[in-house]
């Protein structure tokens, strides 16, 4: 056992009691064990890169079209870190739905882990999950890709897609405390498709017809990536996407509590 | 419906006892669909009693564990634990639960288990003193998934006492063990329970009931059949049997001998099943004096619990 968990996990340390203490320390343990399972962490990284490589080789050297000074291999670059970032948050929460097959759910229930700390502790480590896909595309858009951006616009924009995606942490929690374990994988994967496509992730949306642009702007995806490209080309944050995210977290999380609180019923 | 009333000073005590009661479960009723797992429940446990759920599989054994533990709610009834809600007992760590067939988080050692589950508790035992009292010392640094079933229950052992409960719900705990392993771990919740905790086991092993509890509830579809002293219910329920050879003794006649309540002939032989084999052996030795080769039996455990489930299940 390397020395950090060593610390984390130490018997001997005094136990700590309060609600605070408990998710703190859940959050520390479940990350440990999801890192453990290193298949995991590898094929959710794996696609974002993949597809970022073939987009960027077609299209890297393109202007970016949509009227900002990006050019298309940075704007890929934000959308396929954005893909990937959403796919690990998403898949890591939903992957609690084999938690409440196999019975775990239920024992956690006999703790004193308040459903709050539950979800944190999930969210935390969802979000875990969607930092090697961000910067695993960041440095190869700054390499292969041969972006140039400063270090600071660099840290900016990988911390803002970052934290913005929370709400699919929250969304996967919620797929994976509602679906079956049957259905979680297929629903959690046409969300993630559905909302990678409608929020412009693959295509961008001024391609869309005026129908489809007007929707995509409720899609938490679509302000993801455009806040991503917002801290790339240096103009200001825009409320609206903050709202949308926001809105999209309040609810996800509302139904995450709710469902991880009826999770005692066996599956 | 004919429900059964307490027959043991142990639960008077608890009827008695009822704002301190551990377990106060009152008319608790849950369906699942159409499915009316639990029909009417009433079970008040006093602290320190230890109690074994006995019933076959589908009596509502578990379901009646899920609402006494929070994890499901009662559609109708109230349960309450030491005077307090299902869900704030869990809380403040005055329960503990052995689940059945509850898996175990992958990824880590049995000791990493343990203390996250310690880690949780608002006064947890030391996290070795829960390993070492489970009987998992020895495979602490080993991964949950590589477990055997018999290790895993008794890890589940251990996250059931980390929490330092005052009660102990351990639901069908040794299925997957064996007879060596079983031993073992039932000294190990005889040592824990001896300090005044309150347990209480579901099972349908008969011998583990009556061998470990000093109270057995029986369930049968969904309701409490019989609660007493393993010797109460068999007494209550069967009695004894009287065997013997009775020449010229009709089955009529025989049935109308006082405490005598089936006849049944076998093989040559007259089988009474008696209410009161002293008084019906009586009357027989009177009325058929040539009677021989006398046999009397209590019936075991499995006897009583059968005839108990085909009772309620005729009754009902």
């Amino acid at each position: 056992m390397s020395s950090p968990t060593a610390a984390v996990l130490n018997p001997r340390a005094a136990a700590p009691r309060s609600p605070a203490a408990m998710t703190v320390r859940y959050a520390l343990l479940s990350a440990v064990s999801t890192i453990r399972n290193g298949r995991f962490l590898v094929f959710t990284a794996a696609l974002p890169v993949a597809m970022y490589l073939l987009f960027n080789g077609l299209y890297g050297q393109q202007d970016a079209g949509d009227g900002s000074s990006l050019t298309a291999g940075s704007y890929l670059m934000i959308s396929m870190a954005c893909y990937g970032a959403i796919g690990g948050a998403l898949n890591s929460g939903a992957r609690i739905a084999i938690e409440r097959q196999t019975g775990w759910n239920r024992q956690l229930r006999l703790s004193a882990l308040p459903g709050s700390g539950y979800l944190i502790g999930k969210a935390f480590v969802s979000l875990l999950v969607a930092i090697p896909p961000i910067v695993l595309v960041f440095a190869l858009g700054a390499t292969v890709g041969k972006v140039h951006l400063g270090a600071t616009t660099w840290v900016i924009a990988a911390v803002a897609i970052w934290l913005c995606t929370i709400p699919f942490a929250l969304l996967g929690l919620a797929i994976g405390s509602l679906a079956t374990p049957d259905s979680t994988q297929p629903i959690s994967m046409l969300i993630y498709l559905g909302t990678s496509i409608l929020g412009g992730l693959w295509v961008p949306i001024d391609q869309f017809s005026s129908f489809l642009q007007h929707v995509a702007r409720f899609v938490p995806t679509y302000w993801i990536a455009d806040i991503g490209r917002d801290a790339v080309d240096g103009s200001g944050l825009q409320l609206v996407g903050i709202a949308v995210l926001l809105g999209w977290t309040i609810v996800l999380g509302a139904i995450g509590v709710i469902a991880y609180r009826r999770s005692g019923d066996r599956v | 419906m004919t429900r059964t009333s307490p027959t043991t000073p142990a639960s008077c005590s608890a009827l008695d006892a009822r704002t301190g009661a551990a377990v106060d479960i009152t008319d608790v009723h849950r369906s699942f669909g159409e499915v009316r797992a639990v029909r009417g429940v009433d079970l008040r446990i006093a602290p320190g009693e230890v109690v074994a759920f006995l019933g076959p599989n589908g009596a509502g054994k578990s379901t009646t564990i899920d609402m006494l533990l929070g994890l499901t709610k009662p559609d109708r009834g109230s349960v309450t634990l030491f005077g307090a809600d299902p869900s704030q007992a869990v809380r403040t760590g005055r329960v503990g639960a052995m689940l059945q067939s509850g898996a175990l988080l992958p990824d880590l050692s049995v000791r990493e288990l343990v203390s996250l589950f310690a880690s949780l508790q608002p006064h947890p035992l030391a996290v070795e003193e829960a390993l070492e009292r489970a009987g998992i010392a020895d495979i602490a640094g080993q991964r949950t998934q590589n477990l055997s079933g018999g290790q895993s229950q008794r890890v589940r052992f251990a996250l059931a006492i980390v929490a330092d409960p005052d009660l102990l719900v351990l639901d069908e705990p040794t299925v997957a063990m064996d007879v060596e392993v079983r031993q073992a771990f039932w000294a190990s919740i005889r040592t824990f329970a001896a300090s005044g905790r309150t347990v209480l086991f579901a099972t349908h092993y008969l011998q583990e009931a009556d061998d470990f509890a000093d109270r057995i509830v029986v369930m049968a579809r969904g309701s409490v059949v019989a609660d007493g002293t393993g010797a109460s219910i068999k007494e209550r329920v069967s009695g004894r049997r009287l065997t013997a050879v009775i020449p010229d003794a009709g089955p009529d006649q025989l049935r109308a001998l006082p405490c005598v309540i089936t006849v049944e002939h076998i093989g040559g032989r007259m089988s009474l099943q008696c209410s009161d084999s002293d008084t019906a052996l009586r009357a027989v030795l009177t009325q058929f004096p040539q009677t021989h080769e006398i046999e009397i039996h209590q019936a075991n455990l499995e006897e009583a619990f059968l005839r108990l489930v085909a009772t309620e299940g005729a009754a009902s």
